[in-house]
């Protein structure tokens, strides 16, 4: 399989060190005119940024690039090979992501995935699993907060720029978050949502707050924020029989913890030594291997020539309406 | 690999007080050597890796011996097989009608529902549907009728572990599940024991381990001093090294590998005000004698590093 990468940023980078270590990928190029090939060592694989792209060498297209060019790219790679595997978000508002909707009904039989990589955390599979009958039962309310400080150069990524990113931290780290709550609870409508932009004065929201109800009328909860000193990932779920508390993400720098879900089971005063006191479980998870099974499934539904059952262009659909409904709140 | 740590306290009084363990420990050593005075084999090779065992101390009159790679422990002399599966039925039997009798509610509560949950969440957890779940235990165990009520195992056997080692009662299945709680603590030959629990699983399925371990924190204080440490129960008391080797060896790849033990601390200040021979340094007595939220966190430190008396293991067959 021969795969093609726009953009060599955070996750360009991410998932070339990915494909390199697939066995069924035979070769990898990369398109990055920002980037200088000599200095990162890549040169035997940038392709020449004036010529034309040879989208007829390659089996699968990784689109990785800011989300003012995505959308577009996204498309060609759909109309041109038909295989793509594109990075949240999918675009910069929702209309921009109709684009996309339109070119993949043209191609009905492509296999497009987006990249939400948080639901194969170990913590969330593991939460997925333990829920539900036999285990803790029915969700009764989520909860959420997913931030991180920003950094001194905050102001200047590109992420925080409106013409380029389209939002702010919502948009950015919030919508991973947002698909999690999906694979739990779904479909999901947006109660009320408040945006604010009090610290970092980017012109995008840098704390939102997002109430959301499902179908059900089961409460869930986001918040999501560029200000949070301490890095933090943390989802509570509640359930009929316990509940559950997915903390801590394993990453590179280690900033937002262990990863780590703390299993809890109901108990009332006839169970327990102390009412609010239940026994707890807390499960350490020490690997992440959700960039490799996130694009192994890809590779795997190419393959196998059928869609995606994971990142599905219905699945981000319904996030971007979401996203959508939360921003016209602000 | 997956280590766990249970946030529940319950006292050392509800499942194993050190009065009445003493009472039964009694019992042990004498129904050991009457065991033994009908025919015994000396141990003087490690069964996790072949080289010879070293003295390290005796438990009673009977010499234990250690492995020197992983300081796993082992007792040297051990009775003819054939009379190994009566031994460890007798005082089973003699540990449910007397040291346990009286705690028997509080046990479940806080040993074997604990176990039956950790066996079901993993297997939820892993993906795997247990169609099929074996007991190896010395029946009766309190653990089988809580297996047998869950509607997630849709059959529960259970065989006698050394009657199964010896090849006198044969698992007619192939297994989803396999669970050894402390029996390898008690296995004649813990290798054999493996390798048939191995040998009866399906592809994929996993195998529960739990025993007490050398390595943990009242084991390496207390030494030969430390009264939970009696044959027959604990004829192998290995380190978690040394589990994890034998558990490898038998040809388990190891998903979970923790010591959520919430007792050691406990323990060594049962045998401090049981007046049991100790010595200890400065350090060790201030930590045992600080408040309870002090060894509360100790506890805890212990667990998150692998460093309780109490092991629990999963393995999966791969192949």
């Amino acid at each position: 399989m021969n795969c093609l990468i726009f953009g060599y940023g955070y996750m360009g980078r991410i998932r070339h060190r990915v494909l390199a270590e697939h066995p069924e990928v035979q070769k990898i190029r990369i398109v990055d005119p920002g980037i200088d090939p000599v200095k990162e060592n890549i040169q035997d694989l940038v392709l020449p940024p004036d010529n034309p792209i040879p989208w007829g060498e390659f089996d699968a297209v990784f689109v990785c690039t800011p989300n003012n060019v995505t959308t577009a790219l996204c498309v060609e790679a759909l109309h041109r090979c038909g295989r793509v595997f594109c990075e949240k978000p999918p675009a910069r508002n929702w209309e921009e992501f109709q684009k996309i909707v339109a070119a993949a009904k043209e191609h009905p039989d492509s296999t497009l995935v987006f990249g939400f990589n948080h639901r194969f955390h170990p913590s969330i599979k593991a939460a997925k699993a333990l829920i539900g009958e036999g285990g803790l039962g029915d969700i009764l309310y989520m909860k959420g907060t997913y931030g991180k400080s920003g950094g001194k150069n905050y102001r200047e990524n590109w992420r925080n720029d409106r013409a380029i990113s389209g939002g702010g931290i919502l948009l950015d780290q919030g919508i991973h978050m947002l698909d999690i709550f999906r694979l739990f609870v779904n479909p999901l409508h947006v109660a009320d949502a408040v945006l604010a932009d009090t610290f970092w004065k980017c012109d995008t929201e840098d704390n939102a707050f997002v109430l959301l109800k499902s179908e059900g009328g089961i409460p869930v909860f986001l918040h999501s924020s560029a200000t949070l000193w301490k890095h933090a990932f943390h989802l509570e779920i509640g359930c009929r029989e316990g509940y559950l508390t997915a903390s801590g993400l394993l990453s590179k720098t280690g900033s937002y913890g262990r990863e780590q879900l703390v299993v809890g089971r109901r108990q009332f005063e006839d169970e327990a030594f102390a009412l609010g006191n239940p026994r707890e479980e807390i499960i350490y998870f020490d690997r992440d291997e959700s960039w490799k099974q996130e694009v192994e499934e890809f590779i795997c539904a190419i393959r196998e020539g059928r869609g995606a059952t994971h990142g599905t262009l219905e699945e981000a659909t319904e996030v971007m309406a979401i996203l959508r409904d939360a921003y016209k709140r602000k | 690999m997956q280590s766990i740590q249970t946030g529940h306290p319950f006292f050392l009084s509800s499942v194993k007080p050190l009065e009445g363990l003493l009472r039964y420990r009694d019992y042990c050593l004498a129904a050991m050597q009457k065991a033994l005075s009908q025919g015994s084999r000396r141990r003087l090779l490690s069964p996790l890796d072949n080289e010879k065992l070293k003295p390290w101390g005796k438990i009673g009159t009977l010499d234990y011996l250690q492995c020197a790679k992983t300081g796993s422990l082992f007792l040297a002399e051990l009775p003819e097989a054939q009379v190994w599966g009566a031994l460890l039925k007798e005082v089973n039997d003699y540990r449910n009608q007397g040291f346990h009798a009286d705690i028997a509610k509080t046990r479940l509560e806080n040993v074997y529902q604990p176990k039956r949950d950790w066996i079901k969440n993993t297997l939820r957890l892993q993906g795997v549907a247990c169609h099929h779940l074996l007991e190896l235990a010395v029946p009766p165990s309190p653990l089988t009728a809580l297996l047998q009520e869950e509607r997630e195992f849709k059959a529960v056997t259970v065989l006698d572990e050394t009657s199964f080692l010896l090849g006198k009662e044969k698992a007619n299945a192939f297994f989803d599940a396999i669970v050894l709680l402390e029996s390898l603590d008690r296995a004649y030959d813990p290798l054999a024991l493996l390798e048939q629990t191995a040998a009866s699983l399906k592809k994929g399925g996993l195998i529960f381990v739990t025993a007490l371990v050398s390595s943990g924190f009242d084991f390496t204080l207390l030494g030969a001093d430390n009264a939970y440490l009696y044959p027959p129960d604990r004829t192998n008391c290995f380190s978690l090294i040394g589990l994890r080797q034998i558990l490898t060896r038998a040809g388990f790849r190891l998903l979970e590998v923790s010591t959520p033990g919430v007792l050691d601390v406990e323990v060594v200040q049962a045998h401090l005000r049981h007046k049991i021979g100790l010595s200890l340094s400065r350090f060790e007595e201030r930590l045992l004698s600080s408040d309870p939220e002090t060894q509360s966190a100790f506890q805890g430190f212990l667990q998150r590093c692998n460093l309780s008396s109490f092991a629990r293991l999963v393995g999966k067959k791969d192949i």
